[in-house]
């Protein structure tokens, strides 16, 4: 029996969607579902040796979860862990805190050469990470450091920007130069779609600049700040560029010195993609829990419990 | 404003690799495969037909003249083979690129690596066994060189640069504080204390723990064998006491503040030595070349002598550094890509052609013609600097044998004693802390260790 028209347009309705989604859905799956399917399969794989011998072949083959049990009693790897969130502790606030402090500031009613400002504090972001950490290295060590120099002349002693703790404060230092514009741009961008009519009434009431910034501007911006804040700490957990272009330079990183360059000396130096792939999962599945965690904590505060 | 730069990619690059950089030379790299892919070959390799034959060194650069000459006088010779270059890195980065280049399927022809990364590459089934092919050229190398690239009796590279250990050190300056040049490590710590007691600012040399092949040579020098196999088993003798003595001796150099804990060739490294703050580098003679690179001002003031000794009258060495070419497994001109490789490292033609881009030989004709060679741009006064190492070649008795996972070795190794160097911790511990990785990086790949 022919179908009825009726059931052909619900048919078609039904279809249309998925039709349009198509593209994305491909893509998506080409790009990110296989690959990271990929990365699974090869974290329960590693390289064992076939047929004995001194140069016996090394033949990669199913090996359990034993490529996970190394990653998660790895004292490197853990102790790496614990230095991204140490260095997180320092760099996070100090960059939200300046960003949010620099689009305040900019977005005032008497402020000169705003857009002279903004593109000057956005600039160091165009600057890519390896050359802003080669350019930072350059500033730290003794013999090329202007700053080295004049606290010699101020008989100042030497200045080990490498030691324990500054280092931490050396490279949270790049990311908040190159990292601050980036966050002001996103606050300030919120700032300005803030109906001015809120502030006018605020006046009315007699509200000092002061005030409608702690009382009006922060709380209307606090969305902006969860997504940066969000953006901040999964760049931190993400930490790589400055560690490793510093690490040549500098007796205090070592190879493994953050998560991703464990990882990194796993898959590239050591050929042991498998390691690398389920250290890898593990640090994804921490990025992703952490990152829910503050979602919903936030979003329960900033927005109201309905959210 | 000039923007930084590290050191240049350089005969040896100890240690300094930037992993960002690598990426980015993995990328031209793997764009450099690609055309590889495009070689006008018209079908299998040994039909005679025209081919491209994709080389990974660093020996020879694209860029420089010399090297293209080199290249050109090849394809005279050979008409039908047209040489292309690529430099990937130094020898991890370009390890691993290989590696990753067997896995796609899609490798050069001919891949340059220090002595210490070819283990590893083989292990992996990664490279060619090439004995067949460079039967014929056996005599143009000496057999402890070919030694290198021999693993169960097959060979699997030409060898083409060596490292003659040698002390290089700034001749005014010791003379200017009154240093003699030591022939033994205790002569080397007297002098190391005589230089720093003079000026607190200056120190004998730096200590750089990511050298691991150095402290193996060193360890070495003094009797020990860091890997050796005897065809089923693996013996690891990191922390044997032989070895664990020349980790004492360093230990009280720091310990005694006479060595300045500081990265090799860092923009540091490459300050302190032109300002005559760091006045020696232990390590063989290709060094001369790469403190060139850094410093050209200093020209003039260094010379190079034979490395101090343990023990006092026996001047057995082990090389250091040094490169070979080796063939990779899925290379589509293995026949062609050998031949190349044993024209540069043993032909009279090829490995005189080496001496010319500053590269130390390692053909017998090569060292030969080095004998009535000017001395390198660093020393031209120290006309007797290549019989000195000629004479350093003649004491490369020691024999090295470098395990499969020297990698795993170099970041514990490097991380622990950077950390004990500052923390002022056993060095012995950290000797220690590296065999047991080594061990059981060896036994979780399934090696037997032998204890």
């Amino acid at each position: 029996m022919p179908a009825t028209p009726a059931r052909r347009s619900r048919l078609r309705a039904a279809a249309t969607p998925w039709l349009f989604a198509t593209p994305a859905i491909v893509l998506f799956t080409l790009f990110l579902i296989i690959p990271i399917g990929y990365a699974i399969y090869l974290s329960f794989r590693g390289f064992r040796i076939e047929g004995g011998g001194a140069f016996g072949r090394r033949v990669q083959s199913f090996v359990g979860l034993d490529n996970y049990l190394t990653a998660l009693t790895d004292p490197e790897y853990v102790a790496g862990l614990g230095r991204v969130l140490l260095y997180g502790l320092v760099a996070i606030p100090s960059v939200l805190g300046l960003a949010l402090l620099f689009a305040l500031l900019l977005d005032t009613p008497r402020v000169r050469a705003r857009g002279f400002a903004r593109t000057a504090i956005f600039l160091p972001y165009a600057v890519p990470g390896v050359i802003a950490s080669l350019l930072w290295g350059f500033l730290y060590l003794p013999s090329t450091s202007p700053i080295s120099y004049l606290a010699r002349q101020l008989h100042a002693g030497p200045l080990d920007f490498f030691g324990f703790p500054t280092l931490y404060f050396s490279l949270a230092n790049i990311a908040l130069w190159s990292g601050v514009g980036f966050n002001m741009i996103i606050i300030f961008t919120s700032l300005r779609a803030i109906p001015t009519s809120v502030y006018e009434a605020a006046r009315i009431d007699g509200a000092s600049e002061l005030q409608i910034a702690w009382r009006i501007k922060i709380p209307l911006v606090a969305p902006a700040l969860v997504l940066t804040g969000l953006f901040s700490v999964i760049g931190t957990l993400q930490l790589y560029s400055e560690p490793a272009t510093l690490r040549p330079m500098s007796t205090t990183i070592s190879f493994t010195w953050v998560p991703l360059m464990k990882i990194y000396q796993e898959a590239f130096m050591n050929d042991n993609l498998g390691g690398a792939a389920a250290a890898s999962v593990v640090l994804a599945l921490g990025i992703l829990v952490l990152s829910l965690l503050l979602l919903r904590f936030f979003q329960r505060r900033t927005f109201g419990d309905d959210a | 404003m000039t923007p930084p730069t590290l050191p240049p990619p350089r005969r040896r690059r100890p240690g300094t690799s930037l992993a960002a950089a690598a990426l980015a030379v993995a990328l031209t790299a793997s764009l450099a495969a690609c055309s590889s892919a495009e070689a006008p070959s018209s079908g299998t390799a040994s039909d005679g037909g025209p081919v491209t034959l994709q080389v990974w060194t660093w020996n020879l650069k694209g860029t420089d003249p010399r090297a293209k000459a080199v290249i050109d006088k090849y394809h005279q010779l050979h008409p039908d083979v047209t040489v292309k270059l690529a430099e990937v890195g130094g020898t991890a980065e370009t390890a691993s690129k290989l590696l990753a280049a067997d896995k796609a399927g899609d490798t050069p022809d001919v891949v340059q690596l220090e002595y210490r990364g070819v283990p590893a590459v083989v292990t992996a089934g990664a490279v060619k066994d090439i004995t067949a092919d460079v039967a014929g050229v056996k005599a143009g190398i000496e057999p402890n060189i070919w030694a290198l690239t021999t693993f169960d009796g097959q060979v699997y590279g030409v060898p083409q640069d060596i490292g003659p250990m040698v002390l290089t050190y700034r001749k005014d300056l010791f003379d200017k504080y009154g240093a003699k040049v030591p022939t033994t490590w205790a002569e080397y710590a007297k002098a190391a204390e005589q230089i720093h007691k003079k000026d607190p600012s200056v120190y004998i040399a730096s200590f750089s723990a990511a050298q691991l092949e150095f402290f193996a040579a060193q360890a070495a020098q003094a009797g020990a064998q860091w890997w050796s196999n005897d065809g089923k088993t693996w013996k690891v003798g990191i922390d044997s006491e032989a070895s664990l003595k020349t980790a004492d001796f360093w230990q009280d150099l720091v310990e005694r503040d006479l060595v300045k804990v500081e990265p090799l060739l860092t923009p540091e490294w490459n300050a302190q030595v032109n300002s005559g703050k760091l006045l020696s580098w232990a390590a063989a003679a290709w060094a001369p070349n790469v403190i060139y690179s850094v410093a050209p001002d200093t020209a003039g003031t260094w010379e190079s002598a034979p490395l101090p000794q343990w023990t006092p009258g026996d001047p057995a060495v082990p090389f250091l550094g040094g490169s070979a070419f080796l063939v990779p497994a899925k290379s589509k001109h293995a026949k062609e890509a050998a031949a190349f490789a044993a024209w540069l490292g043993a032909s009279d033609e090829g490995s005189k052609a080496q001496l010319s881009l500053d590269i130390y030989p390692g053909g017998n004709a090569g060292r030969q013609a080095t004998l009535t060679h000017e001395p390198p741009r660093l020393m031209p006064q120290q006309k007797d600097f290549y019989q000195v190492t000629d004479q350093v070649i003649k004491n490369t008795t020691i024999p090295v044998t470098w395990g499969p996972n020297v990698n795993v070795a170099q970041t514990a190794f490097g991380d622990a004693l950077n950390a004990a160097a500052l923390n002022k911790t056993s060095f012995r511990a950290v000797y220690q802390a590296t065999q047991q990785a080594v061990v059981a990086d060896l036994q979780k790949s399934g090696y037997t260790v032998s204890k």
